[in-house]
């Protein structure tokens, strides 16, 4: 489904704050595979995503869906095949527009936008019946003001409005990370109710290594740029916190700051 | 008399609450702070008078002021998304640039109007039209450009501009080129701008080359006014506040002139506007809160 070849990518280059964000990053999704990715803070895990996202070009490589070449397409173009939920619940929505004019932006991904009255009763319809099921009671608050929810409700809305139209890829960028523990749980189990629903095919960036453990069918770890672990089956399903730090101090060769990854 | 200087005022406030549409269309719908309104003005008024001195259907002549400001709108619109100028910056130039245009188009500093056709004597030909034909012109032609904006942001094209000037990030992974929406409202805002400017040209029958200056803070200051006064809470409700705001606006200016303030004063008159309008709110949510 999704194949990122040799790609490249440097901040800043030349300069005294040039970094190597991805260095010759290699990755191959499966369809229906829900990959956890894990790592320290500049690892480049976020540069993937927003360089598969199509947010900034590569220096080199390729990236390909479904056999596809995306590397040269601009962001808005990805649109039509990729979905992203963002870290800042505020990022996902409009606030100055209400529950359904979000919705229905989120309905007509990809898509061209005509001159034509966007949102009808046949909509609202399905608008209703999708809320019902986050359980939020936001069915009910259709033509109100996204400004008045709270970062769970909307960051659960993002999450609707990405899988709204059935994507080729789902991007998660630590989406959890800043929602308080149960609202993070409900949005979590809303994320695997629908990708196993829709049998989407997700990249999953997190810092909370249980999450990354449970969640999905294979878990990748990045350090300075490049993909140094790679979990699946049955040495993913017998994995445990403790010797996943060791594989990351072996195969990094330097000590993982867990403080974070353990706590969050 | 006072009838007279009411009926003058009302007339020129709805010609220029189109322009307030405009300045809706920008500074709060996109959120992009455009200071070409000053100079797209002019190049209405430059283009519509220069037009039917030369001869032209005033009514076409209009038209092509529309276009003349959609132009300025695109320029003002590439400079930003494909040159990456600031969104003030690239007004400012836009309008730096259109002083020099006006005064090409127009061939000199001013143009008269009197003597010939405009859409206005055109319109008092009609039955009852010669008294109240230029207010009745005025009242219909901001009324349809209401009613077409209200729709046209209601559409899935009007949702994704305004998504631009909300969001920007997030309508982008949606899938909307974000660099034509702005285009396309910076575009449509000055056309708005223009079609004003030729109003008011045909209206006062001459177009000089400064007539647009301060117009973008005349049209903050309506924007604002007519939010404060009539409320926000639905973009139809919006609407009608930002026409009413330039109606206002021009009540307010016309009565402190006949309060004896020389024309000079006029600014210092807006900024104080403005400044109440701002503070008007917060002022009644404390006496609220202390009583």
């Amino acid at each position: 489904m999704l194949t990122v070849r040799n790609v490249v990518k440097i901040f800043n280059r030349g300069t005294i704050n040039e970094k190597k964000a991805l260095d010759h990053v290699s990755l191959e999704l499966l369809a229906n595979d829900f990959v956890t990715v894990i790592g320290s803070n500049g690892a480049g895990k976020s540069t993937l995503l927003n360089a598969v996202a199509g947010n900034f070009p590569v220096d080199s490589g390729e990236i390909l869906i479904d056999g596809k070449e995306i590397t040269r397409l601009p962001a808005h173009k990805r649109a039509d095949f990729i979905s992203r939920v963002f870290q800042d619940p505020l990022s996902g929505t409009a606030a100055s527009m209400t529950i359904e004019e979000n919705l229905i932006m989120a309905l007509r991904r990809g898509k061209v936008r005509r001159l034509c009255r966007a949102i009808g009763p046949q909509e609202r319809a399905i608008f209703h019946v999708e809320l019902e099921k986050l359980g939020l009671g936001l069915e009910n608050r259709l033509s109100h003001r996204v400004s008045l929810l709270s970062g769970g409700q909307r960051q659960a809305l993002t999450l609707l409005m990405a899988t709204l139209l059935q994507p080729k890829l789902l991007l998660l960028d630590e989406h959890t990370a800043a929602l308080d523990p149960k609202t993070a749980a409900r949005v979590l189990e809303l994320t695997c109710s629908v990708t196993e629903q829709q049998q989407l095919t997700t990249l999953m960036i997190t810092h909370n290594l249980d999450h990354a453990l449970a969640f999905g069918n294979r878990t990748i770890m990045m350090h300075e740029g490049r993909v140094i672990l790679d979990i699946k089956g049955i040495e993913r399903n017998d994995m445990t916190i403790s010797r996943l730090m060791e594989m990351f101090e072996k195969a990094s060769g330097s000590h993982m700051n867990t403080d974070r990854m353990i706590l969050a | 008399m006072f009838a007279q200087i009411a009926l003058g005022t009302t007339e020129q406030g709805l010609m220029y609450s189109i322009m307030v549409l405009g300045v809706y269309l920008t500074f709060r719908v996109l959120d992009y702070a455009d200071l070409s309104v000053d100079g797209s003005f002019t190049l209405g008024a430059a283009t519509t008078t220069s037009l039917i001195v030369g001869g032209a259907n005033p009514w076409l002549a209009t038209g092509i002021a529309f276009i003349a400001g959609n132009l300025a709108g695109l320029f003002t619109g590439i400079l930003h998304t494909k040159f990456k100028i600031t969104p003030l910056l690239s007004g400012i130039l836009t309008m730096t640039a259109l002083y020099s245009i006006n005064l090409r188009v127009m061939g000199r500093a001013n143009i008269s109007l009197l003597g010939s056709r405009t859409i206005f004597t055109d319109f008092a030909k009609l039955q009852f039209m010669d008294e109240y034909g230029i207010l009745v012109l005025g009242l219909i032609s901001v009324l349809c450009l209401g009613v077409i904006i209200y729709f046209f942001l209601q559409t899935e094209l009007g949702l994704a501009l305004r998504a631009t000037g909300d969001n920007e990030l997030m309508i982008r992974s949606l899938g909307v080129n974000t660099d034509f929406m702005k285009i396309l409202g910076l575009s449509i805002s000055n056309g708005l701008v223009a079609f004003a400017g030729s109003y008011v040209a045909q209206n006062q029958q001459f177009a000089d080359v400064s007539m647009g200056i301060g117009m973008i803070i005349a049209g903050l200051a309506s924007v604002i006014i007519g939010e404060v006064l009539i409320g926000t809470s639905s973009i139809g409700r919006t609407v009608i506040a930002v026409i009413c705001g330039g109606v206002i606006y021009r009540m307010i200016i016309a009565i402190v002139l006949q309060l004896g303030l020389a024309a000079t004063d006029l600014k210092l008159v807006t900024s104080l506007i403005v400044i109440t309008a701002l503070v008007s709110p917060n002022l009644r949510k404390k006496i609220a809160s202390w009583s």
